[in-house]
């Protein structure tokens, strides 16, 4: 059913559908009405779930390790500084192979105190062993959230879905709203494949020694090597569903584009226009929208930028003292491959700064001006202080 | 359909979980602290002179167990309906709550309680031990003597109470006034004592050949005949006519002789009965002069008693001593000394010495003198001679080698002259003389001692006759022991009064009833130290799930193969109801 929702209910619409056993959380702006909507939910009997309240992310995520070892369905929301506090449990939740979801709602890191929309926060946590997944749009949003139960609980580990702060969390837009039928269809109970039973006492995260740690860190990597596959079976099996996929990276005029521009998030709907505005006036420009992060899609990205002559990754986040995470990461998928193109970075919108079609333009232009980059990332829009 | 490839991942997962059932790792072995459950003594409780389970008559309030709650207090106070009104709660002064907000008002919460059960005409499930064969007489139907009697026919002795007024009470009858004590809340309380099988005779005046020949009747006799006589002023004029007794002029009233007064009204002394006449003759519409010789702080009269007294419109006059009375026509003149402090007496109250030669004469229609009682009767007293005397802390034991054994209680024993104590002296006598009979003169000191409530001198009669109170540990819970993390401020509930306008009018009470959720409520504010209230905290907290919920009273128990001896549960307890022991001790 359509509805007009705003992206954080969108999410919230997502975790009902999913029946999720057990939700804890610590509000943060702008994850807060994520969870605003879930605790009503839980208090009015609309999800049969327990809502834990903590006091802090640390606790949220820790409370849910604890809960998803007995086997239940779970799932968290946090933003920024709420993120950063659950950075211990990030490691833990993966090394532990539970399969958490996490609604994380880009924002800017502090100081100085920003509540706007910055992807560095999600991206900082990328070495973690979360599934990161971002998304463009508010169906982008309920639809990813639902896969992403259905994605961690089959290889077992946690998935992060990120949305970004204000143009995603408080826009509203019309949703497809599942029907509950449907989703129960494609997501059935969870069925856990280890549970802590007190019946069957057993000991979990206990010591590990060196003969055995490297080959359990293995079958993590294996287990998100896997991802890559297991995700577009989730797709395929949505799409026969509900008739929507995304992929894990979308490619858009590739075939024949000179220049790609690489985009996540929002900026994706921005640039689609410029795209379309810049090829009426005969330029050839594509667009690839990475959807998946981690696992990183590497062969589909060079499948799809080895023909182009130059790409332009445009990153509303910042490694400080490298470049725009996406950037590089791109740039490493694309080394080992003979006569790779140049890849272009530029930083821009960080702390929620626009980002307009003008500037989306502007790098085109900048790309197709250059013969190679003149800096491993570019700042666009900074002003004289 | 994208091609389905096998995944490398999905079998086997590796993680760090154990092989075997961690069962088999016994980790009570790493113990060197066993935390055990260990109920204590509450401090309102040792304060009480009746020794009232008051931890536990609050829990059970907050769980809706009215008739067991007021059954608590039944085991150790036959009285609730009228301590809950009278009692000048002691054990509200030490309450641990009241250094955190305000005491719990445990007075108000005694009264409902006891209200309660007489509107559902409630009968109690006292146990009553088996008959034996001595019987007991017990002279005087005051609140110690009905007390000595009560506790002594649950401990299974016949009792036979004489009492020379037409009706039982004692003080509680003929002395505290209507506006403080309905004297339908007083019979439903006697009447509940004679169902126990105790016989009260009124209209029965015992003489002290009594004590002599008795003894073929009775294995022994209370004594509790409390204070009749007003003492004497000793000052020129005070036996005209029109100077009278104050107590006797609160019995008349009692009786329910009218009185009325053309003007104003002198009350000469400063103790609750000074504060009584003074309050009545106000109600029979004259106005009430107090004249006292020390200042109002130095009166023994109970201070919410005074505060009220003065809001009625009691004037207090201070440092006055009287000197004498004249009659001139139909007013009288009393003549008072002014005196002026002079350092402090051996009880703490100023001491007071003439302010030169200043004196005063005040006009009035009446004069009450109120300025202590004294037994009307010397044999009232326990007697000088020491052998075979045992004075105990509110009573005192006389074994004599021919006629029954003498025990005297009520106010004659008692320091502070309360209710509350005079309840105490009956039940020390009662189980004195069961020690007595049973155990012989020596074992009284030391077997009374083993029921005191904490350290003492209060008596517990469950204790003594070995129910489950007799499994406390007697130390008494301070305040820093309560984990004050699990309790909120909340404001103590207000005892809701008659308007001052309203009290003015009639003898009704003043103290109003208040409703079942506000007597609960404050309830739940009591922090029940060192009792176990079932909060569940020391099973949720418990790392190693070893807290096992069982029928026992105690509820659960801990399972020391597994307890690591951490201590959360000690700690997370709000109560102090366990207690952290070295292992092997």
């Amino acid at each position: 059913m359509k509805r007009v929702l705003e992206g954080s209910q969108a999410v919230a619409e997502a975790v009902r559908l999913a029946k999720v056993d057990v939700i804890s959380a610590y509000p943060i702006t702008p994850q807060t009405h994520i969870v605003e909507f879930l605790s009503e939910y839980c208090a009015n009997g609309t999800m049969n779930a327990r809502f834990l309240r903590v006091e802090s992310e640390h606790s949220a995520l820790a409370t849910l390790i604890g809960a998803a070892t007995t086997g239940v369905r779970t799932f968290t929301a946090t933003s920024s500084q709420g993120l950063a506090l659950m950075h211990e449990l990030l490691h833990w939740s993966s090394g532990a192979r539970v399969p958490i979801v996490m609604a994380e709602v880009n924002r800017a890191l502090a100081p100085g105190w920003n509540i706007w929309t910055d992807q560095t926060d999600s991206l900082a946590q990328r070495d973690t062993g979360w599934i990161q997944l971002y998304c463009e749009n508010g169906q982008e949003v309920i639809d990813t959230t639902i896969q992403a139960f259905r994605l961690g609980e089959w290889v077992n580990l946690p998935v992060m879905v990120v949305l970004d702060a204000f143009f995603l969390s408080h826009t509203y837009e019309p949703v497809d709203v599942p029907d509950q039928e449907l989703v129960d269809r494609f997501l059935p109970p969870y069925e856990p494949k280890f549970q802590a039973d007190t019946k069957d006492p057993r000991a979990f995260g206990s010591l590990v020694t060196p003969n055995a740690y490297m080959e359990m860190r293995y079958n993590i990597a294996e287990a998100m090597e896997d991802t890559l596959s297991c995700f577009e079976e989730v797709e395929d099996e949505y799409e026969g569903i509900f008739g929507r996929r995304y992929g894990s990276v979308e490619p858009a005029h590739c075939d024949d584009a000179e220049i790609v521009l690489v985009t996540s998030g929002t900026i994706t709907s921005t640039s689609r226009q410029v795209i379309n505005d810049l090829r009426a006036r005969g330029e050839k420009v594509g667009l690839l929208k990475i959807k998946l992060f981690r696992p990183f899609p590497v062969d589909m990205i060079r499948q799809t930028l080895k023909s182009a002559k130059k790409v332009a990754v445009i990153d509303r986040n910042i490694s400080f003292g490298a470049s725009g995470i996406f950037a590089q990461e791109v740039r490493a998928a694309l080394c080992n491959l003979a006569g790779h193109p140049p890849v272009f970075g530029y930083i821009v919108g960080l702390g929620g700064r626009d980002v307009t079609a003008d500037l989306l333009e502007d790098i085109y232009w900048r790309t197709k001006n250059n013969e190679v980059p003149e800096k491993e990332s570019i700042w666009l829009g900074l002003q004289e202080v | 359909m994208a091609e389905k490839r096998e995944l490398k991942s999905v079998v086997p997962l590796l993680i760090p979980r154990s092989y075997m059932s961690t069962e088999s790792n016994l980790t009570g072995s790493w113990r060197f602290l066993k935390p055990c459950y260990d109920e204590k003594t509450a401090p309102c409780s040792t304060a009480c002179p009746a020794g009232e389970d008051i931890g536990r008559i609050e829990m059970l309030m907050t769980q809706g167990m009215f008739k067991e709650a007021w059954e608590t207090i039944l085991r150790e106070n036959p009285f609730p309906a009228v301590c809950g009104r009278v009692c000048f709660h002691p054990c509200e002064g030490k309450c641990n709550r009241g250094e955190f907000d305000d005491p719990i008002a445990i007075h108000c919460i005694e009264r409902f309680l006891a209200d309660t059960a007489r509107r559902n005409e409630s009968k109690p499930a006292i146990d009553k031990l088996s008959s034996k064969q001595e019987k007991i007489a017990v002279i005087g139907a005051g609140p110690g003597g009905l007390a000595a009697a009560y506790f002594l026919a649950i401990l299974g002795y016949t009792c036979d109470v004489f009492e020379s007024m037409p009706e039982a009470g004692g003080i509680l009858r003929w002395g505290i006034p209507l506006y403080r004590l309905p004297v339908s809340v007083l019979r439903s309380e006697i009447s509940r004592i004679e169902d126990l099988g105790v016989r009260i005779h009124t209209g029965k005046h015992i003489s002290q050949d009594f004590l002599e020949g008795a003894g073929n009747d009775y294995s022994a006799i209370f004594v509790g005949c409390g204070h009749s006589r007003t003492r004497r002023l000793n000052i020129p004029g005070e036996d005209i006519e029109g100077v009278e007794n104050g107590l006797e002029f609160l019995r008349k009233i009692r009786e329910g002789e009218e009185h009325s007064f053309d003007g104003p009204v002198a009350v000469i002394g400063g103790g609750n009965t000074a504060i009584d006449v003074a309050r009545n003759i106000i109600r029979l519409g004259s106005k009430a002069l107090l004249v006292y010789r020390r200042r109002r702080q130095d009166m023994p009269a109970f201070d919410q008693e005074i505060q009220m007294a003065i809001e009625e419109g009691v004037e207090i006059r201070e440092l006055l001593a009287p000197a004498k009375v004249e009659l001139n026509g139909n007013e009288y003149t009393l003549t008072v000394q002014h005196m002026k402090v002079a350092g402090k007496d051996v009880d703490g109250r100023a001491a007071i010495e003439p302010e030169g030669d200043k004196i005063e004469e005040i006009k009035v229609q009446r004069i009450f003198k109120a300025i202590g009682e004294e037994a009307a009767e010397v044999w009232y007293n326990p007697p000088d001679e020491k052998e075979g005397k045992l004075i105990l802390s509110n009573s005192v034991l006389v074994s004599r080698s021919q006629g029954a054994a003498l025990v005297f209680g009520g106010d004659l024993t008692n320091k502070t002259k309360s209710v509350v104590h005079a309840v105490a002296s009956g039940k020390e006598a009662a189980i004195a003389l069961d020690i007595f009979f049973h155990e012989g003169f020596d074992a009284i000191e030391p077997r009374l001692k083993t029921c005191a409530v904490g350290d003492g001198p209060s008596l517990s009669m469950e204790i003594y006759m070995g129910g489950p109170r007799s499994q406390r540990n007697h130390h008494i819970v301070q305040y820093d022991e309560i984990n004050t993390d699990y309790f909120q401020l909340t404001s103590r509930v207000k005892q809701p009064r008659l308007l001052i306008e309203e009290r003015l009018k009639t003898f009704g009470e003043i103290d109003l009833k208040i409703s079942a959720n506000l007597a609960m409520r404050e309830a739940e504010r009591c922090f029940n130290c060192g009792l176990c209230n079932q909060c569940d905290n020391c099973y949720y907290f418990c790392p190693d799930l070893a807290v096992i919920r069982d029928n026992s009273a105690q509820g659960r128990h801990i399972n020391y193969d597994y307890c690591k001896g951490c201590g959360l549960c000690v700690v997370e307890c709000p109560r102090n109801a366990m207690v952290l022991e070295e292992e092997g001790q």
